[in-house]
């Protein structure tokens, strides 16, 4: 009976360590940014479709929290997206 | 030499005769420049996203242009003056991607393969 009461506690302390904050975590749920996968699509101010993905219904360009893109092209998609505006497309 | 596109906001009541002189008009100041037009894509009536001088659609005219930086600002000169143009726009560019046209209608993707064709 002891032994196997030895046995429980071990496995308790093995759970806890997963979940401790210097281990990686594995259970995190993060999207990868849309557009730094392999074949993902250019980022281009003529591109209406995929612009209009990443503007509001107001036309405000949507944060990237929200959207997971990386911060890089971030920036490359409010530029384009100001310049399809300029041209009255967005 | 540098690689520049080129677009124009015509107004929405020009004919599409006076958008052949508008094309003409520009990429012969281009020529005189020692430019060259890669492509020219006529986009056609798109609705715009918001009025622009009373204007609810506009005539979109692109170009692919090649050469010093002398013709944009010639380029720009004139399209400021030129009361049919609504906007125009240039954006300098590493590389052309001259395959994808995101506004063609099938008939213009004809064209423009025809036209590879014959340059070829």
């Amino acid at each position: 009976m002891q032994k196997k009461r030895n046995n429980n506690k071990k496995k308790s302390q093995s759970n806890f360590a997963k979940l401790s904050i210097f281990q990686n975590n594995r259970y995190k749920f993060k999207k990868k940014c849309p557009f730094s996968i392999k074949g993902a699509p250019i980022i281009d101010y003529k591109n209406i479709k995929l612009l209009k993905k990443y503007v509001s219904e107001n036309g405000k360009i949507l944060p990237s929290r929200i959207t997971n893109v990386s911060q890089k092209k971030q920036r490359e998609l409010s530029l384009s997206i100001k310049r399809a505006r300029n041209l009255g497309l967005i | 030499m540098n690689l520049y596109e080129h677009t124009i906001v015509a107004r929405q009541d020009v004919s599409p005769s006076e958008i052949k002189q508008i094309t003409e008009k520009y990429s012969n100041i281009v020529t005189k420049n020692n430019g060259e037009i890669v492509q020219t894509q006529n986009w056609g009536l798109i609705n715009l996203a918001y009025m622009i001088k009373k204007n609810k659609k506009g005539n979109y005219i692109h170009f692919k242009i090649k050469g010093p930086t002398s013709i944009i600002s010639d380029l720009e000169k004139n399209e400021s003056l030129d009361k049919n143009l609504l906007r125009y726009m240039t954006v300098k560019v590493k590389k052309f991607d001259l395959d994808t046209n995101y506004f063609s209608k099938k008939e213009d993707e004809e064209k423009t393969n025809a036209k590879k064709k014959d340059e070829n």
